[in-house]
């Protein structure tokens, strides 16, 4: 980071070592130097972190030219100024020697967690002993006070804290400085101040680490204050849960005043201070300011109304000022180093930095201290290194009980006091709780609530009855009874609640509320709506998570629960009951049960795909067939469009519930994707044809080579005495990169090279092949090209945590040898000749997030090469083809040319015709159109039976209850999920075998045996039995 | 002890930095610190401290500085430690077990070679 502004920047080291070989001074000095030079418009001296070389320091580097200088002296710079600075001449007996071998060990100034650290308060973390006050003293301990007491009036101090901008941390960010002068000129003798260390937010823990860790930096604080205020006695209020801070900060006393830092005349100045340590109970309550005074003196911690403040009136009615660990950690170094310098980090109206702790869902949990303004990803990802088990990140709770939560979309958002507010959060104590994907907002307002409930003292009525209602309607919301109504009574009780309430514990506690229902209403409504819990979280609407999460609702807890025990065909049962593509799913379903099974939690989830796999496999090997049992057809003719997985759902539907269903298929077989965009070595032929036979067999009839707008038109259908028509014709039209050079020869389209592939046996590509995107499409593509002999690269323009294909499949394709580029996109095709020869690449940084909370590439600067190819393949999205529909349809069509449908119901704008799966949605799974399917065939029954569409919810429940299987405790502990066989890498060149080659009998009893059995405790919840 | 004057204050400064700074020549060869926050002793650093300690008296080693310190700040790889050789960086280790600190006491404070395996980063944080 260098300022282009100056014709030269020296990056002089600021890190421990550096500072303790008095980089301060010699930075001091160039600058001095440089003004006397007359340079200080050209040459910026700038202090950065530890730069690794601590044998060497103090040292800088010198920008743009990336001159080393080290083991300065403060003797050398006036020479050095002059030389390389003015005169342009570097001078080499000061340039840094690189020692013979180098060390392989990282440093810490270049690894993430470090690198946009910047500490003040937790400066002296992990360097010194706490026990010891000389190690205090060495790092300049006690030279703040000095200053203070022998260079400053009380005046001066207090100046300079207002000027450094220094805010409270523990909460409100009140200024600092002027909480001072109030009590400097508060009437009233004698003046005391207190430390707040009731540290009482869930997850926060900075004060503790820093009593703990550097406890003379919190007395070294309040006795510069205590000079400032007029005040003699401090007290340091602790709680007794912090036993180690209590005892640390026992010990620091009794050597600061062995050494006279504190008692009488310090430091031979007439001054005396003196500190008193307070242990307090553990109530929350207490982090308001006048229950801890009430606290201090002995009484029952309750807040009493304010004015007057604790500045007029506090301990035993005298002036007060209160401030918590954080901020007295913060003075020292505001005297010693001043208030501009203070003032120079953080943002317009927050100096300075924060601590926060990080804690929750995230991969290394941690304190970090950063200046004011850094945004809330860098904390998140940069530094702690993203969501724990790369899941997808959330929310993040900031300031606990009393704050609100921040979602994805806002990952951007600065932090400082004002834009936190602005966020319906706040900055608190710093205490961040991250959550993932399977945290349910609901269910966290909840928690919150209820630690506020039982933290109110219970002096006021609002937040002693407010707060109490407010969680008997979450309650009732969780356990799927709630009405929208109640939304707005939950935002009408939090108003009241801040607004009349006594003291900030009430006053904030509806926070958390308020914060979920501005950014996750949707959820509440879910719950409400649909009384469906979409983190599959709340255990009243939760028959088990996977059955839960299954957009077609199969019961995976049940049919694994029947493989732990033998039953196979019981197993496949509970599939087949809802599926007829069990087979196809149990190869290629994106698995979200898989994603919220909480075996996940502790180790790795519950192979649901893999055992559904085999209980299909299992049946045909073992010479079954899907069960068919034909239905006699007493309803109306419906016509299905498309063979895909929504079209195959809503006609099996239909089928079952006695209509006589006819899919029209435009190609030459039925599957839509399955069969021609899905690769063989995925999900073979003769497996999906055996399934779709048997959906046949149940009296649906497929209609191949028949294109519906060629050769018979919508309103023929309805013509030929169709009543009802779902439309389902998927997204196969393949979107361009829009680069120059993509129309050229050797640019494939993916789809179209799939299915000439899959349907024909003909494949138009060459050797070299770069296929660019990170979907399943690209996966497909690059895998099948591998096979057919081909050098192939992937271009992503993300990461590997970005990419959205299925993950097994990108572990393949890597082990397959295929390359994948990420952060790199495609700027140009170039050609000779006419024909495809290289590829001009950009790569790419992840640079902030979008609004999904998504990582966002942007170019880098000089980032461009090329690569050889002979083939392009851009597999960058896809949208629906709505050719069929002639142009002159009333269907409504949306801006992504899709078509609109009430996604509830899944019917058009025009009566008797429903759409689903991805010609509505655009790409998605084929799950997702396979749940579109069955809600259509649903809508489609209520609409030919003259009944109303609108669809009622209910909480599901399992309809199978399989007994528990009763394995030890230790035999399950050694249980591991077995990972899937597959065909060697050697023997998939030149075929398309399949590659997974599904779980043995023993794996798969084994791995069900593994399953915890969530749906029991919702069985047992219900009152039923087992 | 009697009570410090201003220039007390800065003689305890300069010779405390004179033991706290690893420099040739020095009291100490190397200096040890094991963090000892709530997170580091909950996490296990005082079975580390005791494998420290009872290694230094088994080799009856003397010019080794054994201290502790609070958390380092990254909590979830407790236990961690840190190993300043006289005129070296520091070297800070994570996710110690006995095991691995008397690995690390052979190599880096016997020997003198930092272990790569169990070290984090080498160098120091920035600070003010």
């Amino acid at each position: 980071m260098t300022d282009q502004k100056y014709r030269m920047n020296l990056m002089i080291c600021g890190g421990t070592s550096c500072v303790s070989h008095n980089s301060f001074e010699v930075k001091e000095a160039l600058e001095r130097e440089i003004a006397r030079q007359g340079l200080k418009d050209e040459v910026c001296v700038v202090t950065t972190g530890c730069l690794g070389f601590c044998e060497a320091c103090p040292l800088m580097v010198v920008k743009p030219d990336d001159i080393f200088y080290t083991q300065l002296k403060l003797k050398d710079i006036p020479y050095l100024v002059e030389e390389h600075f003015l005169k342009g001449r570097p001078v080499q007996r000061l340039m840094y020697k690189p020692p013979e071998d180098g060390s392989r060990i990282a440093k810490l100034s270049e690894i993430g967690f470090f690198k946009k650290q910047i500490l003040i308060a937790l400066r002296n973390r992990g360097l010194i002993d706490p026990e010891k006050i000389d190690d205090y003293i060495a790092r300049d301990g006690y030279k703040g006070l000095a200053r203070a007491l022998t260079e400053m009036t009380p005046e001066e101090i207090i100046q300079e804290i207002k000027q450094s901008g220094l805010r409270g941390r523990g909460g409100a960010g009140f200024p600092t400085g002027l909480k001072w002068e109030y009590v400097r000129n508060a009437e009233g003798e004698p003046k005391y101040l207190i430390c707040n260390g009731d540290e009482g937010d869930p997850g926060a823990y900075m004060d503790r680490s820093i009593v703990e860790g550097d406890p003379h930096s919190v007395l070294e604080g309040m006795a510069i204050g205590a000079r400032a205020m007029g005040v003699n006695q401090g007290f340091l209020y602790i709680r007794n849960e912090y036993p180690l801070a209590y005892r640390r900060i026992h010990i620091a006393i009794e050597q600061a005043r062995e050494y006279g830092l504190l008692g009488k005349d310090i430091l031979g100045t007439g001054f005396d201070f003196d500190v008193k340590v307070v242990r307090g109970a553990g109530a929350f309550v207490c982090g308001e300011e006048t229950s801890l005074i009430a606290s201090v003196e002995g009484r029952l911690a309750e807040p009493r109304p304010r004015p007057p403040y604790p500045a007029q009136c506090g301990l035993w009615g005298k002036p007060t000022n209160i401030n918590n660990v954080e901020t007295w950690a913060n003075v020292p170094v505001v005297i010693t180093r001043g208030a501009k310098w203070f003032s120079s980090i953080g943002t317009d109206l927050s100096k300075g930095t924060k601590v926060f702790s990080v804690v929750g869902k995230i991969k290394t949990t941690g304190l970090v201290e950063v200046p004011m303004g850094l945004s809330l990803g860098e904390i998140i990802f940069d530094i702690c290194g993203g969501v724990a088990n790369d899941r997808k990140f959330k929310a993040v709770q900031i300031g606990g009980p009393s704050g609100g939560c921040i979602p994805a979309r806002l990952l951007n958002l600065p932090l400082d006091y004002e834009k936190l507010t602005e966020a319906g959060s706040m900055m608190g104590s710093g205490g961040m709780v991250v959550m993932d994907e399977k945290t349910c907002m609901v269910d966290l307002a909840h928690f919150f609530l209820t630690f506020t409930k039982d933290e109110s003292c219970g002096k006021c009525s609002p937040c002693r009855e407010g707060i109490p209602r407010m969680l008997e309607i979450l309650t009732k919301i969780k356990e799927g009874k709630g009405e929208m109504e109640d939304l707005d009574l939950l935002n009408d009780l939090a108003t009241v609640i801040k607004e009349t309430s006594l003291c900030g514990l009430g006053k904030t506690a509806p926070n958390p509320v308020t914060s979920t229902l501005r950014y996750f209403k949707d959820e509440y409504e879910s719950h409400i709506k649909y009384k469906r819990c979409p983190a599959a979280v709340c255990v009243h609407l939760v028959s088990s998570p996977c059955h839960h999460t299954c957009p077609i609702e199969t019961e995976a807890s049940s049919f694994v629960a029947f493989i732990a025990q033998g039953k196979f065909k019981e197993a496949l049962e509970v599939n087949r009951m809802v599926n007829p593509l069990a087979s196809v799913c149990g190869r290629v379903c994106h698995h979200p049960c898989e994603t919220t099974c909480r075996a996940g939690e502790v180790d790795e989830p519950i192979a649901v795909r893999a055992l559904k796999r085999f209980v299909a496999d299992y049946e045909r090997t073992n010479g079954g067939k899907p069960a068919v049992k034909p239905v006699p057809k007493k309803y109306e003719k419906v016509a299905v469009v498309g063979s895909g997985p929504a079209g195959l759902m809503a006609g099996w539907e239909l089928g079952k519930l006695g209509y006589s269903v006819t899919i029209f298929e435009a190609e030459r077989v039925a599957g839509g994707m399955l069969a021609w965009a899905i690769p063989e070595y995925r999900l073979p032929k003769d497996i999906l044809q055996s399934e779709i036979n048997a959906i046949r067999a149940s009296g649906v009839e497929i209609k191949t080579n028949t294109r519906i707008g060629k050769d018979i038109t919508i309103d023929d259908l309805f013509g030929r005495g169709y009543k009802a028509i779902f439309l389902a014709t998927g997204a196969p039209v393949n979107l361009r990169l829009g680069i120059p050079g993509e129309e050229k020869d050797g640019v494939v389209d993916p789809i179209e090279f799939l299915k000439q592939f899959n349907l024909k046996n003909k494949a138009k590509i060459g050797k070299k092949v770069a296929v660019i995107g990170g979907g399943n499409t690209a996966i497909d593509a690059a895998r099948t090209a591998w096979r057919l002999g081909a050098d192939v690269t992937i271009l992503y323009r993300r990461t590997r945590n970005e990419m959205p294909a299925i993950h097994e499949e990108i572990e393949e394709a890597l082990r397959e040898g295929i390359k994948i580029e990420f952060l790199t996109i495609p700027v140009e095709a170039c050609s000779e000749n006419g024909r495809l020869s290289r590829l001009k690449c950009q790569r790419m940084q992840l640079k902030g997030f979008d609004d999904s909370g998504r990582a966002w590439p942007v170019p880098v600067e000089v980032g461009t090469f090329e690569i050889e190819v002979d083939t392009l393949i851009p597999a960058v999205g896809q949208a629906p083809d709505l050719t069929f529909l002639n142009g002159n349809s009333s269907l409504r069509i949306s801006k992504w040319k899709t078509l609109e449908v009430n996604p509830e119901t899944m019917e058009t704008n025009v009566p008797g015709i429903f759409a689903g799966g991805d010609v509505v949605s655009g790409p998605a799974t084929v799950l997702e159109a396979m749940k579109a399917g069955k809600i259509a065939a649903q809508s489609i029954h209520r609409y030919l039976r003259g009944e109303s569409l609108v669809r009622e919810y209910k909480p599901k429940e399992t309809q199978f209850e399989v007994p528990p299987v009763g394995v030890m405790p230790e035999e399950g502990a050694e249980l591991m999920r077995p990972s899937m066989p597959t065909i060697p890498i050697e023997e998939r060149k030149m075929n398309f075998k399949e590659v997974e080659l599904g779980f043995t009998r023993e794996m798969a009893v084994r791995e069900a045996i593994r399953c915890l059995r969530c749906d029991l405790e919702n069985i047992r919840l219900k009152g039923r039995e087992v | 002890m009697p009570k410090l004057s201003l220039a007390d204050l800065e003689k305890i400064r300069e010779k405390a930095r004179a033991t706290a700074i690893m420099r040739e020549g020095g009291p100490y060869r190397v200096k040890v610190t094991v963090h000892m926050g709530t997170c580091g002793i909950a996490a296990g650093a005082r079975e580390i401290m005791d494998t420290f300690m009872k290694s230094l008296e088994e080799k009856n080693i003397e010019d080794v500085l054994l201290t502790t310190s609070g958390c380092a700040g990254m909590c979830s790889h407790e236990p961690m430690a840190t190993v300043e050789s006289a005129g070296k960086s520091p070297v800070k280790y994570i996710d110690l077990t006995p095991e691995k600190a008397r690995t690390l006491f052979e190599k880096h404070v016997v020997g003198g070679e930092p272990v790569q395996e169990y070290a984090l980063g080498s160098g120091s944080e920035r600070t003010i």
